[in-house]
């Protein structure tokens, strides 16, 4: 079930983490398809950066732990590949420089109708898909060109940030169900 | 010494400086000893250079290098829904996106700018449901009101809050007893809930058990709601319908109660269909645990049992027991006790009323026409009266509560009609209130306990061209009959017999209910009176309830009225009250003064004494 073969199908990931006390960070990728159905789930076991790491990370240690550590893991476990994977998390987009999948920030579409899609929008690029706003990666603005073809696929009423709560949900489901004990 | 000697000038001279300056002085010179020593600190020092190679090894050298540290992930793939085809293309002039977008626009634009948020119902994992992958399931699928109005399921209406509420919830729900009080949408819920099911692949094969009456109307209400889903009837003769009981890709079989105990009973055990998801509609019919259809439904191999009915409780609250039976939430034979029963229902009952939900639902306003029985009804009951007790007296202890009832039946007849002479308070009141009701061009139902009643009724009214729908109607006229009330506009009153009309029938177009005759139990009566005020109503249904005074109709109205009090305490918070709900024996023995006479002349009540905790439904 390959979703990005069929070009009537859209496949979009949504990616979370949260953080659990005294566990560290665990992260969670819903697949969906163009209208929120769910068709697969991975989320990671905790993961906390040792005192090292946090010294020699500096400031740098939420987006290489977050995007480079589970963002990678989670996009290779995934049997569906994404067309494109949303979150709420800047720190996110670094999963960029080590996928060629687009990663975007879904922000609300505020302002209602202005339609920026494609066009300069500051410093970087963004583009309304559903009823939000898409950041992505600054070094990745060809991200926005290629999706540009499949645009149509996602219906205007729909809310890109909706499923991220769904994945929010689920990680702390599973902290309590799993982690917990 | 030249040496000695400038040192010796140098120190003092720096002693006089120093006095010079106010400091101190030296109280004396310091004395400079000859070593031999003190030329060769003279010498410009001569270092000499030798070469040797660094050593490189060290003990401790702390490295680091970025790794990326292995994590595990937890997986969980979720089940393909069954492709059905796509509901018909909505029509032109309203496109399906538009009707479900006009439903809540007025919303969205009442806001400039920013979108008023919606409400949204998530569904929420079921409490029995205790693996990670069977939780995550529920939480990662979409809201109901973005998954039903998703380009997969158009939905013809939005439904109410609490409808998307019902829906989640028996989504959720492996045992479920939807209780909701009639023209709540019950079936509409059922209907989303199991197109939600196939859809997400979570069943594949579903059973719907319903009164065979109900039948055509749960195929229209599929047709309204899930059009796409394909629905077959069990009917046909033997052969066909063993086919179908077993034939595979279908995905809901609907049959009534009677084919599914006549057709189940002749399969083997292992020809025994099974199925992912069995309802019953009007799930009070297998509240006898010993009857044929409850043994059958039970035997029923599926893996979700939902129940639908408005009256859970229809005489006394263990039979709540029977339903939960069929849930399978209790062993069998299992007899939980009231405080058992409420915990029961907190976790596999859903129940809303009107006055909870629909607020601005029009109002039922209930009224009782209390008429005086004409002259020759007042002999011919009088009589009938007086010679029936003479006669329950005269059985001394032999009597039975049968006798008692055959007694009530006579009597509430004649206080229908007197049946020599015809003469009928009852009608004169109908037909002074129908003429009002016609000349406004409004529509009125009337539930009467006989058939014998209604079909007597029929030609007396027919200026208001009458309709009849009672068991003795074939099945198929039936549907034909409802549609002609609806739509023709000279159709003024349905004439319906509690038992046939009082379930299932979407009538909210009728503003007036007349109950001719009183039904042994409020709740059946309330079934029946909800056919007119149910969900879709627009204006406030007049209910009118004729009791004849002084006759046993205003005794077993004054019983009644205390049983729709207990009632709604049972099926509210914190019961604890036992007492049955529709009239036990002693209640019917109770409605004449029955005394057996001894040879002394002296009398003692007869009959079963009052039963203080529970008793036996008549």
């Amino acid at each position: 079930m390959s979703g990005s073969a069929k070009t009537d199908q859209l496949r979009l990931g949504f990616m979370e983490t949260i953080e659990v006390e005294g566990r560290g960070h665990i992260g969670g990728l819903l697949i969906t398809n163009q209208n929120g159905r769910p068709l697969e789930f991975q989320c990671t076991t905790p993961v906390r950066p040792n005192r090292t790491q946090e010294i020699l990370f500096g400031e740098t240690l939420r987006p290489w732990l977050l995007g480079e550590l589970i963002g990678s893991t989670l996009l290779d476990r995934v049997a569906i590949k994404p067309s494109l994977v949303v979150t709420s998390d800047p720190c996110l987009l670094e999963l960029r420089n080590h996928t060629e999948v687009p990663i975007a920030v879904a922000e609300s579409a505020t302002g209602g109708r202005r339609s920026v899609s494609g066009g300069d929008a500051g410093e970087c690029r963004k583009l309304q898909l559903g009823g939000s706003m898409l950041r992505f990666h600054e070094a990745h603005n060809g991200d926005i060109d290629s999706l540009q073809k499949q645009k149509h696929l996602i219906p205007d009423s729909a809310d890109l940030q909706e499923p991220l709560e769904r994945v929010r949900e689920a990680l702390a489901e599973t902290v309590r169900t799993v982690f917990a004990r | 010494m030249d040496a000695a000697g400038t040192n010796g000038e140098s120190v003092g001279a720096s002693g006089s400086a120093a006095e010079a300056d106010g400091g101190v002085m030296l109280p004396q010179r310091p004395e400079l000893l000859q070593t031999g020593f003190n030329p060769a600190l003279s010498r410009v020092p001569a270092p000499d250079t030798i070469c040797s190679t660094l050593d490189m090894t060290l003990d401790f050298v702390p490295s680091w290098t970025p790794r990326r540290i292995p994590l595990k992930c937890i997986g969980l793939t979720l089940p393909e829904g069954v492709e059905f085809l796509p509901p018909t293309p909505p029509k032109p002039e309203l496109p399906a996106e538009s009707r479900r977008a006009a439903a809540v626009k007025p919303a969205e634009e009442a806001a400039e700018g920013e979108p008023p948020k919606k409400k949204v119902t998530r569904l929420k994992p079921p409490p029995d449901a205790l693996s990670l992958q069977d939780r995550l399931f529920y939480l990662l699928q979409p809201p109901l009101e973005s998954w039903l109005a998703g380009q997969e399921l158009i939905m013809p209406f939005e439904p109410f809050s609490y409808q998307y509420e019902g829906i989640a919830w028996l989504f959720s729900s492996q045992a479920a007893l939807l209780a909701d009080e009639m023209g709540l949408g019950k079936t509409m819920q059922t209907i989303t809930a199991i197109r939600l099911l196939l859809r997400s692949g979570q069943a594949r094969r579903i059973l719907l058990i319903c009164p065979k009456p109900l039948i055509p109307n749960w195929q229209r209400e599929f047709k309204t709601w899930a059009e796409e889903l394909p629905v077959v009837v069990m009917e046909g003769n033997g052969a066909r319908r063993r086919m179908l009981w077993t034939m595979p890709g279908v995905p809901i079989l609907i049959a009534n109660y009677e084919l599914m105990t006549r057709d189940l009973a002749e399969m083997s055990e292992d020809e025994q269909p099974k199925f992912d998801l069995l309802v019953l509609d009007e799930a009070q019919r297998i509240k006898n645990r010993e009857s044929n259809t409850a043994l059958t439904a039970r035997a029923i191999k599926r893996r979700r049992s939902w129940a639908l009915t408005g009256t859970p409780i229809e005489n006394r609250p263990e039979e709540l027991g029977a339903l939960f039976e069929f849930m399978e939430v209790i062993p069998k034979g299992g007899s939980p006790d009231l405080r058992q029963l409420s915990r029961l229902a907190k976790k596999y009952i859903l129940r809303r009323t009107k006055d909870l939900v629909m607020k601005d639902m029009p109002p039922r306003i209930d009224r009782d026409a209390e008429l005086e029985l004409t002259d020759a009804q007042e002999s011919a009951y009088r009589i009938a009266e007086k010679e029936g007790v003479i006669q329950l007296n005269d059985l001394g202890d032999s009597i039975t509560v049968q006798h008692v009832f055959e007694l009530v039946l006579r009597l509430k007849q004649i206080a229908n009609y007197d049946p020599l002479t015809g003469e009928s308070a009852k009608l004169e009141r109908l037909q002074a209130d129908m003429e009002e009701i016609a000349a406004s061009g409004g529509k009125a139902i009337l539930f009467s306990q006989w058939t014998k009643t209604i079909d007597w009724l029929e030609p007396r009214l027919k200026e208001f061209n009458p309709l009849i729908y009672h068991g003795g109607v074939p099945t198929k006229q039936r549907e034909p009959i409802l549609a002609k009330f609806k739509q023709d506009p000279k159709a003024h009153i349905l004439l319906m017999s509690y038992g046939t009309g009082a379930v299932g029938l979407n009538l909210q177009f009728a503003g007036y209910v007349f109950l001719f005759d009183r039904w042994w139990n409020p709740a059946i009566e309330d079934q029946a009176v909800n056919r007119a005020h149910r969900i879709g109503v627009k204006n406030p249904v007049i209910v009118t309830r004729f009791i004849s005074k002084n006759t046993i109709e205003e005794r077993i109205d004054r019983v009644l009225r205390e049983k729709r009090e207990l009632f709604e305490m049972v099926l509210g918070e914190g019961d604890n009250n036992n007492r049955a709900l529709s009239l036990t024996a002693s209640e019917i023995f109770g409605l004449f003064d029955l005394k057996a006479r001894h040879k002394d002349g002296a009398a003692r009540s007869i009959g079963p004494k009052p039963v203080p905790a529970s008793g036996e439904a008549a």
